[in-house]
C-alpha cells in the first residue's frame, strides 16, 4: 500500500538524488579546501552538507515506493537546506551592513552567494511539489 | 506489584515500575476505547521520523547547533561595531568634558574601557539566546535530548542530565538548579558538578574577542563552536569517570515526553530571548562593573607611580600579574592573561574588560592590540579560550553547587576539579599543536 503515487514518487525520488548528489559533490570539495571562488573551502559548511546529502539520499528508497517515510526524509533535507540558505543569504546581508559601515572593501555581490543558497533555489521547486503532497497536514 | 518487589528494590526501580505500570494502564484503556482507522502522518511523524533516526539524528543536531553559532557570530558582527562608534563618540565627549584626571582615568578607562568593552557583545549574547529560542520553542530542544540520551546511555549515563545542559549553554545557574529534576541522586550530582562545563553566555564575549582577532571573521564562527563542542565533550568524559569512580551505579530510567513540533511565534520567542538575556545587562549594571572598577583602581593606582595609569608596568594589578605569571607562561600567557582569568573568577565577561582597561584602547581596536602586541597566538590563543571554557564559570555558579548540594565539599571539589583539568587541557592542546607544527 502506498500513501501516494508511484509516479509522484519516482519523479520526487529522481529531484531528490540529483540534490542529495550535488550537495553531496559541493560539501566534498569544501572539505577538502574549495574550487577557486564559486567554492570556498570551509571544514563545517561541508560536513553540514553532507549531513543534507545524506537526509535526501536517505529518502530516495521509500520515495520512491510512494511511502511518506521517505518522504519525511525529503521534508528535512529541504529543511536543512532552508536554514542553511536563508542562513547564508543573513550572512551576506551582515556584510553588506559591515561594507555600509565602511568596515568591509565591497559591497557582495550575486557572485558571492555560497553554493549553499544555489542548492536552496534549486530546491524550491521540490519544496512545492511536497508541500503539495503535505497540505492539510496537521502538526 | 507484590510486596516482597518493592521491599527489594530501589526508589529509581520502584519510580520505573510506577511509570511502567501507568503506561500499561493507559494502553489498556486505549485499547479499549478506541477504534483505530489508517495512520495519519502528522508533521511531528515526519520531522521525528528525521531528527530522531537512529543514524541522522546525530549530525543533524550537530549541524543545527553549528547554525546557531554561525548565526550569531556573523550577524552580530556590524551590530557590534555600532555600539563601539557609539562608545568611542561617548569616550571623547568624557574625556574632553572632565577636568580631574583622576575621575577623567575612571570615566576614560573604567567605564568606557572596561565596561563598554563588555557591553558592545550584548548583540552576541542576545543573537544567541534568540536562536536558542527558537530550537526550544519550535520542540526541537527536547528532541535534542532525546538523541543524545542514547549515547549518553550507552556510556553509563542520564539521559535527563542533557536537558539541564541544554540550559547550561544560556547560564550554569539556572542549569544547576534545572538538575533538581533528575530523580537520582547520584545522577544528580554527575550532572551538577558536570554542568560548568557547558559553555554559558558570559564565555561568549570572550571567544568572540580571542577567536575574532586570530582566526579572523571567516574561521571565528569555527572557533568558537569548537569550544562548545568541547565543553560538551568534557562534560560527557568527566561525568563518565565520576560514574566509573566517585560516583558508581547505575543510571535512573529516562522517561521524557516530547512535545509536537510547532512554528515559533515571533513574540514568544523574543520573550523568551530576552528572560534569558536580560541577566547579561543586569550582571554588567552589577558585578561587571564593580569588578571593573576594582580592576582599574588597581591598574591606575599608586597614581604618581603609574603617571595616572599610563605605565600600567608600575600598577598594582601588574604586581599581582607577575606573581601569578609563572603559572601561565608555560601556555605562553603573560600576566595581564592571568590577571584577566584572576578576576574572571567572579565573572567571564571581565576577562573582556580587563583587557580592555590593560591594553587602554578602545572597544574596536581590543583584539587587534592583542594580536599586535603579540599576546596571541592562534595556538595559545585557542588555548587560552579553552582555559576559560573549563576553569570556574562565576562566583554565582559555585554558590549555586553549594546551595543545590548542602554541602561545601562538593563545591569546593567541583572548583578544585575545574581548575586542574583547564591547566590540564590547555596543557594538552599547546603541547599537541606544538608537535604538529602550530605556533
Amino acid at each position: 500500500m502506498t500513501d501516494y503515487s508511484i509516479k509522484t514518487g519516482k519523479g520526487l525520488g529522481i529531484y531528490a538524488s540529483a540534490l542529495g548528489a550535488i550537495s553531496l559533490v559541493v560539501g566534498l570539495v569544501e572539505i577538502s579546501g574549495g574550487w577557486g571562488e564559486i567554492i570556498p573551502g570551509d571544514l563545517f559548511g561541508g560536513f553540514v552538507l553532507l549531513v543534507i546529502a545524506a537526509t535526501y539520499l536517505n529518502g530516495v528508497k521509500g520515495v520512491f515506493q510512494g511511502r511518506y517515510e521517505g518522504l519525511s526524509f525529503l521534508v528535512g533535507g529541504l529543511f536543512l537546506t532552508a536554514v542553511f540558505g536563508i542562513l547564508y543569504l543573513l550572512m551576506m546581508g551582515a556584510e553588506g551592513l559591515m561594507y555600509l559601515l565602511g568596515e568591509a572593501q565591497a559591497l557582495p555581490g550575486i557572485f558571492d552567494l555560497r553554493p549553499e543558497v544555489w542548492i536552496l533555489l534549486l530546491s524550491l521547486p521540490l519544496a512545492r511539489r511536497v508541500r503539495r503532497l503535505t497540505d492539510g497536514m496537521a502538526w | 506489584m507484590d510486596a516482597d518487589r518493592v521491599d527489594g528494590s530501589s526508589v529509581e526501580d520502584m519510580a520505573s515500575a510506577i511509570a511502567e505500570g501507568r503506561y500499561q494502564a493507559i494502553g489498556e484503556i486505549l485499547e479499549a476505547a478506541v477504534v483505530r482507522g489508517e495512520r495519519r502522518w502528522t508533521y511531528t511523524d515526519i520531522f521525528d521520523h528525521v531528527f530522531l533516526s537512529r543514524s541522522l539524528g546525530i549530525p543533524i543536531f550537530l549541524t543545527l547547533l553549528w547554525a546557531v553559532f554561525a548565526f550569531t557570530f556573523a550577524l552580530s558582527e556590524p551590530l557590534m561595531i555600532i555600539i563601539e562608534e557609539i562608545f568611542g563618540a561617548l569616550g571623547e565627549i568624557a574625556g574632553a568634558g572632565i577636568s580631574n584626571p583622576q575621575v577623567a582615568s575612571f570615566v576614560a578607562g573604567g567605564v568606557f574601557g572596561g565596561l563598554g568593552s563588555v557591553l558592545v557583545f550584548v548583540p552576541p549574547i542576545f543573537l544567541l539566546f534568540f536562536a536558542l529560542s527558537i530550537l526550544e520553542d519550535s520542540g526541537y530542544m527536547a528532541r535534542a535530548a532525546f538523541v543524545m540520551d542514547r549515547l549518553m546511555q550507552s556510556l553509563g549515563l542520564h539521559g535527563r542530565s542533557f536537558i539541564p545542559m541544554m540550559v547550561g549553554f544560556g547560564c550554569s545557574v539556572p542549569a544547576i538548579m534545572a538538575a533538581r529534576s533528575i530523580e537520582g541522586e547520584k545522577d544528580r550530582l554527575i550532572t551538577t558538578l558536570v554542568i560548568p562545563l557547558i559553555s554559558c553566555g558570559a564565555r561568549l564575549p570572550v571567544y568572540i574577542l580571542i577567536a575574532g582577532a586570530i582566526f579572523g571573521a571567516r574561521y571565528a564562527g569555527t572557533a568558537i563552536f569548537s569550544m562548545y563542542l568541547l565543553g560538551v565533550a568534557l562534560a560527557i568524559i568527566m561525568a563518565l569517570i565520576f560514574r566509573r569512580t566517585l560516583l558508581k551505579g547505575e543510571p535512573s530510567p529516562f522517561i521524557l515526553e516530547l512535545p509536537a513540533y510547532a512554528v515559533p511565534r515571533a513574540k514568544t520567542t523574543v520573550l523568551h530571548m530576552w528572560a534569558r538575556g536580560k541577566w547579561f545587562l543586569i550582571r554588567a549594571g552589577t558585578i561587571i562593573f564593580g569588578t571593573v572598577v576594582i580592576v582599574w583602581f588597581l591598574a591606575a593606582h599608586p597614581w604618581e607611580a603609574t603617571a595616572g595609569g599610563e605605565m600600567i608596568e608600575n600598577s598594582y594589578i601588574a604586581i599581582i600579574g607577575h606573581g601569578l605569571e609563572p603559572l601561565v607562561r608555560p601556555f605562553g600567557w603573560d600576566w595581564m592573561a592571568a590577571v584577566a582569568l584572576l578576576f574572571g573568577l567572579l565573572a567571564k565577561e571581565v576577562v573582556v574588560g580587563t583587557y580592555g582597561i590593560l591594553l587602554g584602547v578602545e572597544e574596536g581596536a581590543l583584539g587587534e592590540s592583542l594580536v599586535a602586541l603579540g599576546l596571541f597566538t592562534p595556538l595559545t590563543g585557542f588555548a587560552f579560550m579553552a582555559f576559560v571554557l573549563i576553569y570556574v564559570p562565576c562566583i554565582a555558579t559555585i554558590a549555586t553547587i553549594f546551595r543545590e548540594t548542602n554541602s561545601y565539599r562538593w563545591a569546593a571539589f567541583a572548583t578544585a576539579y575545574l581548575i586542574i583539568l583547564a591547566f590540564v587541557v590547555s596543557g594538552l592542546i599547546i603541547a599537541i599543536g606544538g608537535l604538529l607544527g602550530f605556533s
